[in-house]
């Protein structure tokens, strides 16, 4: 007997539809899966025959055929346990289709439990844009797979559930229907557990989030922060061990404003697909990453057998915190310009290629040399002679190129951290930023200023009359290239956008050349 | 042969130094007779009696054997230097340059590219310092040598990395003449680094100087030597940054020696790179160079806008000129060097305002970078 089903696999962000084929005919008791399925799944037959065993139901003798369709395209992962499982019963004529047509996602233990999968959102979604109206998923997955609208549904617990939802009420199931308890040695039943994330989230959910009122002192450094969150800038923070250059990156998720629901959605998405998405709730914060210096080029761009995301998509409509900037891999680095550029990152490798979205603001931190007292009169720099200009050319130039603001910071005096005056605090500066934001976004068509193209700049950085004549001055003086003039614009618009002026003033344009680095680090050094 | 090729012959042989050389003139009572000497037996006689008296011969077994082949070719070492592109002068020529007969005894040789007459300036002044300075010496070190070409003194330093050669390329950048004495042979020129500075130097109408011959390599002994050299250059030296270990406390010390006036900067009490500056002003009888302009008028070189400016005068006026926030931007300037986040700090303006203040006064050039923080400049600074 023949039985159909459907499921689905993410390829990139979008599902892909497949066709559970199961056929059982007479003959040797065997199991072939065939369609291009890897190492995982061949094992699905190890799993689905325990599940079935130990849900009450038998395991067929007879001769049993699974086709994955479209058969030329690889599968991996174990999302289609349940589909087979399911196919085979039904084949096997120990339930019977009852009205509608379901189709399945989810992992099968041995005891028959429904473990949840990766990526349920966006193949519900595609499901669902494909006709689908019924699904049926991991209990666990239900939170996810609900945020999709226009499809039914159910999350089950055991195989034995999914087995009587598509019998449906008038549908025949077997009579011993039911799971046998697992034996269990370690610890309490899944069902008691609390949800498990599978990869837990690096460095991010173990820094904790910082307010801007407990730091003292870098108002300089607050302020250019600021006008990066405003106006989506990349910005580099140098400066020397304790300087303040991390905690002023931990204030960041609180500075920013939430994300709006198509922006949900897409987050959402990425955390279901990589796995992270414990709770299964729409995800309303934007992220924040902070990959340590060591991750590998696989962990940052994305890739690996699976093709799962990297840190740059993690990242995607939030921050990617790059600590110690100067000490990445050069081709992890490097490869942070496509990225940068385009806001996507395609990741080609031997199992296949895929495209991720990868639009995240980049905010690194970087000491000035190696022993990170270079340019400090209190303490001697320990480098040898050439050992800082080398460090600092670590960071190639297209990619400080790419990233608008760069700041030098200083210790502050201890006299100062405890006397100083007591600074804003993040609810503040959060407030002005999403203002800007909201000026910006909708001046510029939804783009924020970082992400102005040329052509757009003149249109949308309108400057008074005093402030085209310091721009023409200061490109006088420092023989700016257009480059460098359009990202001086971009600046002081989102400078003019946080001082509530319509048009760019030429005190804003004065004060976005503090948001460079003055030549002292990167380019007096080259000629020292 | 005449004296002269036998001289610059008997200073170029491996392993002859200053003092064997003084010896053998000494002995033999001329250059010429030393190099007949060691090819008919008077050499090995003296060395002979010598080795009785002492203990050890004089000359070791190579250097000997060195000296016999220049003795039988003595004009090889002159035609090799001239094929190099290297001229020679020797403490016999009559233009021999006045201020290193001061040394007792003055280089018997000195060999150089570029243009001799840079030795024999009016006015000269050696300007040392620290291979690492900060980006404020290195600031410092620049107007200096921009004053002192304005006064067109000569500069003389070392060529080393770090405050030597920001001397060097100040003085290039204002169009003055600057000479660099090199610790080593000119096979063995210097700092890498410097190979652009080099062809600067000689191509500004500066010189390269060494008192060995060129084969001789960078050894220990041979930069503290050559430190006379820069001191004796000088009508007078100054110290730029030396922390506590420097080379630029040798060049103090040989300047001190020489008689000649000895400057230093200092610096603040505590900061590491000029705790060799402050050591010296308290040991030493040199004097603090205290600004720009008091150095030009203890140098005795009083520069064509000397009086120009009566002191604060124009900085009070330039002042007048500028809008409420640039001037408390520029009024704590003035108190010090300030980074942004303590101009912040101090003046209690937002951040966006300071830095416009800041770039505004950049752009008319009153102030300028140094490092992380901003230093006044230009009329601010008079």
């Amino acid at each position: 007997m023949l039985a159909t089903l459907v499921t689905a696999v993410t390829n990139g962000l979008r599902g892909e539809i497949v066709r559970v084929e199961i056929d059982v005919a007479p003959g040797l008791p065997i199991c072939h899966i065939v369609g291009l399925p890897d190492a995982a799944l061949s094992e699905a037959r190890e799993r689905v025959r325990g599940a079935i065993r130990n849900s009450g139901f038998q395991y067929p003798l007879s001769r049993i055929t699974v086709n994955l369709a479209p058969a030329d395209r690889r599968k991996r992962g174990s999302a289609y346990d349940l589909a087979i499982a399911v196919g085979i019963l039904v084949a096997s004529g120990q339930i019977r289709r009852g009205s509608g047509s379901w189709a399945l996602l989810g992992e099968l233990s041995l005891s028959g439990t429904v473990e949840p999968v990766a990526g349920v959102l966006p193949m519900v979604a595609t499901l669902q844009r494909q006709g689908y109206r019924r699904v049926i998923v991991p209990d666990a997955n239900v939170h996810e797979a609900r945020l999709v609208t226009g499809v039914e549904v159910v999350g089950v617990v055991g195989l034995d559930d999914a087995a009587r939802l598509v019998a449906g009420p008038r549908g025949r199931t077997a009579e011993r229907a039911t799971r046998r308890p697992a034996v269990e040695l370690s610890g309490p039943r899944p069902a008691e557990r609390g949800p498990v994330p599978r990869r837990t989230t690096p460095l991010a959910a173990e820094m904790e989030p910082v307010d801007l009122v407990d730091i003292r002192g870098q108002g300089h450094a607050r302020w250019a922060l600021e006008v990066a969150l405003a106006g989506g800038h990349n910005i580099l923070l140098i400066g020397p061990p304790g300087a303040g250059k991390t905690l002023l990156a931990r204030s960041i998720p609180g500075l920013q404003p939430p994300l709006d629901d198509d922006e949900a959605l897409e987050v959402t998405v990425i955390e279901s697909i990589a796995g992270l998405l414990a709770d299964g709730s729409l995800r309303r914060q934007r992220p924040f990453r902070a990959p340590h210096h060591t991750s590998s080029y696989a962990a940052l761009v994305g890739g690996g057998p699976a093709l799962l995301p990297g840190e740059v998509t993690l990242a995607h409509l939030g921050v990617l915190f790059l600590d110690e900037l100067a000490e990445f891999d050069r081709p992890a680095l490097d490869a942070l310009r496509q990225p940068l550029e385009e806001g996507v990152v395609a990741i080609a490798r031997a199992t296949g290629h895929v495209r991720y979205p990868a639009r995240f603001q980049l905010v690194a931190a970087m000491n000035p040399c190696r022993c990170g007292h270079y340019n400090d009169a209190q303490k001697k720099c320990r480098c040898r002679p050439g050992e800082p200009e080398r460090y600092v050319r670590r960071v190639s130039g297209p990619l400080l190129d790419r990233i608008d603001i760069q700041v030098e910071m200083a210790r502050v005096p201890t006299a100062q951290l405890l006397r100083g005056a007591k600074p804003e605090s993040s609810t503040t500066v959060r407030e002005r930023i999403a203002a800007a934001r909201v000026t910006a976004l909708a001046r510029n068509g939804g783009r924020a200023n970082a992400h102005l193209p040329a052509t757009a700049i003149v249109e949308a950085c309108r400057l008074e009359k005093a402030a085209d004549n310091v721009l023409v001055e200061l490109g006088a003086i420092h023989h700016l290239s257009a480059r460098q003039t359009h990202r001086l614009m971009r600046v002081a618009r989102s400078i003019a956008d946080l001082r509530d002026h319509v048009d760019v003033s030429a005190d804003d344009v004065l004060a976005a050349v503090q948001l460079r680095d003055q030549g002292t680090i990167f380019d007096q050094r080259a000629a020292a | 042969m005449d004296e002269r090729t036998a001289w610059i012959a008997l200073a170029c042989v491996d392993g002859i130094g200053e003092e064997i050389f003084n010896k053998l003139l000494a002995v033999y009572g001329s250059a010429w007779t030393a190099l007949a000497a060691a090819n008919d037996g008077r050499l090995d006689a003296w060395m002979a009696m010598r080795r009785r008296i002492d203990g050890q011969p004089p000359i070791n077994g190579p250097t000997l054997a060195h000296l016999r082949a220049t003795a039988a070719d003595p004009a090889r070492p002159l035609a090799d230097a001239a094929q190099r592109g290297l001229w020679i002068m020797t403490a016999l020529d009559q233009d021999y340059p006045t201020r290193l007969r001061d040394l007792d005894p003055p280089p018997a040789i000195i060999i150089g590219r570029g243009h001799a007459d840079a030795l024999r300036g009016r006015r000269a002044v050696a300007v040392v310092g620290t291979r690492r300075p900060t980006p404020a010496g290195r600031l410092l070190t620049t107007r200096i040598c921009h004053r002192l070409v304005e006064c067109g003194a000569v500069v003389v330093s070392g060529l080393a990395v770090g405050i030597d050669g920001a001397a060097h390329a100040a003085t290039i950048q204002a169009s003055g003449s600057t000479v660099a004495v090199i610790g080593a042979g000119h096979d063995r020129p210097g700092p890498r680094a410097h190979t652009g500075l080099r062809e600067e130097i000689v191509s500004s109408g500066g010189a390269l100087i060494s008192e060995y011959h060129p084969r001789t390599p960078a050894k220990i002994g041979t930069f503290p030597r050559r430190n006379r050299i820069i001191a004796a250059l000088g009508d007078a030296t100054l110290v730029v940054e030396a922390p506590i270990h420097s080379g630029a406390r040798i060049t103090a010390t040989r300047a001190l020696d020489l008689g000649r006036p000895l400057f230093v900067a200092p610096g603040r009490i505590g900061d590491w790179a000029t705790a060799g500056s402050l050591a010296i002003l308290r040991e030493t009888a040199a004097r603090p160079m205290v600004g720009l302009d008091e150095l030009i008028e203890d140098l005795g070189y009083l520069a064509p806008d000397a009086d120009r400016f009566e002191g604060g005068q124009p900085t009070r006026a330039a002042l007048e000129t500028l809008g409420k926030t640039e001037q408390a931007v520029a009024r704590r300037l003035l108190d010090g060097p300030a980074s942004l986040d303590s101009l912040v700090e101090i003046t209690g303006l937002p951040p966006a305002v300071v830095s416009s203040a800041v770039t505004f006064l950049l752009m008319r050039g009153w102030i300028e970078p140094v490092g992380p923080t901003y230093v006044v400049t230009g009329v601010l600074a008079r």
